[in-house]
């Protein structure tokens, strides 16, 4: 649709200094990325709480003593919900990210390697889909398929392949005609065998930035459709619905519970994006 | 020039066409009785009948497709039961808020973007760009609705010096230009953040790329003063490419206005969208997007246009 993309110049990206290796900024991201799991799966078992026990009797209890983060309207410990719904969040980021990519790849691969009236096809239908705000179709599936976390997943991820696909087109369009393609096809490797053993595997670095950042926009997704109503439904928690009722619980002047899932969104999709970008200039 | 608009007007057509089938695809992956939905928990059996031989849903699907197209054509987007209205009407009442918190907020967002993008490619790498990168990274990672909130909490109950949300003060009966606008700035700030991030690191990577030709070398060494290399010069060449961003923006900001109107309370087409979301009222989604996405595709082709105006290297073939 858009001719211009060739005269697009390299995004610069984060400035930063260019002898190090893994750049601090990424270092930081990837530490936060790692701590944010191993938090998110573990810590609830050893620390003995329970996201889901409410306890009425001390709702909106302030942060300290038995409730390190307080505990909300329902008198359930915030600390808990947090790291349970940072669980529900960041496997919504992944799950969808990784959904949108194989469809992206296997969509982008094959209309690359093949070409011709079916490249032009394929890349017709992604154009309808740009046509359609996001937003749009993910509240139309949504309000369709209203439920379970794994709908949602596959919800998101269904929305988010277009971009991927035409990256991975791009690249196979000039991969296919590497002489490797050509050596491969001459010792009678099928297409199939090319496309998936020779050409995707060299379109790995820009698949696996993209990744990166899709994972990153997954996850504001899910905050906008738990905002939206029609995303994770309570009681399970995420980090979009956390932050939702917590501005209600605003009239309350329970202001403690705003803070942690904020900054818990806003600090991960950032690490998503900081590590994504290094990845990205490393490419080049 | 003539011939190239045409082309891509024709091209335009299958594209829309697409999208007719995808919006009704998705209609039919609506679970039980579509009639019934369509009618409302409390519609009498005589009314579901009704409805369901005037929209044909009785016959095949490819002629239900056939009479929904053949009205669509006629600029008939349906008939809304749950709000009793007809869609192109109940569009026509918001779409010209939508566009106008659209405008507002590219053009807040275009105002931002380009200075601090300029400024940070000509004080490229010093603590200045880092901490303007940092800032445009956290903006980019910030949900909207976050970002929404907090502006409410600080400008509108904080210090009361913007409502809170609406279209204009209720009591005032008649359109009020004041404010209108008044309730304008907030939901626009919200939308601009959407854009404001990408858009800024552009402008900061093509610049730095532009500055580093021969001809913006040349410019200086003639003894130019560095703001007019910068604005007369480079900033030119940077804008050309950016044009095409600008119509790539489109579909993000009717979907950030779904949001944005939600937080404000804003009377426009992506409340309304939202609001047919949750009581499926499926021939104004149907509708809506039918019409969002024509905005989508003619923004697209203005942005094509623009961009062999203001680069005349551009050929049309």
């Amino acid at each position: 649709m858009i001719d211009a993309t060739l005269t697009l110049p390299v995004d610069e990206g984060f400035p930063r200094r260019r002898r190090m290796r893994v750049d601090p900024i990424a270092a930081a991201g990837m530490f936060w990325i790692v701590l944010a799991l191993l938090a998110c799966w573990l810590a609830p078992y050893l620390l003995h709480i329970d996201a889901y026990a409410t306890d009425v009797a001390h709702a909106y209890a302030q942060p300290g003593g038995a409730h390190w983060l307080g505990t909300d309207g329902l008198g359930r410990d915030e600390l808990a919900r947090l790291l349970i719904g940072g669980r529900i969040t960041l496997s919504v980021g992944i799950v969808a990210a990784l959904v949108a990519m194989l469809i992206g790849t296997l969509y982008g691969a094959l209309s690359g390697f093949y070409g011709g009236w079916f490249d032009s096809i394929l890349m017709r239908v992604v154009d309808v889909f740009l046509a359609v705000p996001t937003l749009f179709l993910l509240l139309f599936l949504a309000a369709l398929f209203n439920g379970s976390v794994l709908t949602l997943m596959l919800v998101i991820g269904f929305t988010a392949w277009l971009g991927p696909s035409r990256l991975v087109r791009g690249e196979v369009l000039t991969l296919k005609e590497r002489l490797y393609v050509e050596a491969a096809r001459s010792s009678g490797a099928g297409d199939w065998r090319i496309i998936f053993r020779h050409v995707v595997p060299n379109a790995m670095g820009t698949i696996i930035t993209t990744t990166t950042f899709m994972v990153a926009s997954a996850m504001l997704a899910e905050t906008a459709l738990s905002y939206l109503g029609i995303g994770i439904r309570l009681p399970i928690p995420s980090w979009g619905n956390l932050l939702t009722s917590a501005q209600s619980d605003l009239f309350a002047r329970a202001y403690w519970l705003i803070l942690p899932p904020g900054l818990a969104i806003l600090i991960t999709v950032c690490a998503f994006n900081f590590v994504g970008d290094w990845l990205r200039e490393k490419q080049t | 020039m003539f011939q190239f608009v045409l082309k891509r007007l024709l091209l335009a057509i299958p594209t829309l066409l697409g999208v007719t089938v995808l919006t009704f695809i998705l209609l039919h992956l609506a679970p039980g009785n579509l009639a019934q939905t369509l009618a409302g928990e409390n519609a009498t059996p005589a009314q579901v009948s009704r409805i369901t031989h005037e929209l044909g849903l009785d016959r095949p699907v490819y002629e239900q497709y056939a009479i929904w197209l053949g009205k669509l054509t006629r600029g008939d987007l349906g008939f809304s039961y749950r709000r009793q209205a007809s869609v192109l009407s109940l569009i026509g009442e918001r779409i010209g808020r939508t566009l106008l918190l659209m405008g507002s907020a590219l053009a807040l967002s275009i105002v931002i973007a380009v200075p601090l993008g300029v400024y940070q490619a000509f004080r490229r790498n010093t603590i200045f760009d880092r901490a303007a990168s940092a800032v445009v990274f956290v903006a980019w990672s910030m949900p909207t609705f976050w970002f929404g909130t907090i502006l409410i909490a600080l400008f509108a109950v904080q210090l009361r010096w913007s409502p809170v949300g609406g279209l204009q003060t209720i009591d005032t009966a008649s359109f009020d230009w004041p404010s209108r606008l008044a309730h304008l700035i907030l939901p626009a700030a919200t939308l601009a953040l959407v854009s404001l991030a990408g858009w800024s690191r552009y402008i900061r990577g093509s610049m730095v790329e532009q500055l580093q030709e021969d001809y913006a070398r040349t410019a200086r060494a003639k003894g130019l003063p560095a703001g007019a290399v910068l604005f007369k010069h480079t900033l030119r060449n940077a804008l050309i490419p950016f044009i095409t961003l600008l119509g790539g923006t489109i579909p993000a900001l009717f979907g950030g206005a779904v949001i944005t109107e939600q937080i404000f309370a804003y009377p426009g087409m992506g409340q309304l969208f939202w609001q047919s979301a949750t009581d499926r009222d499926y021939f104004t989604l149907l509708g809506m997007t039918v019409i969002t996405a024509l905005l989508v595709i003619l923004g697209n082709l203005l942005a094509d246009v623009l961009y062999g105006v203001v680069d005349p290297r551009v050929r049309y073939d």
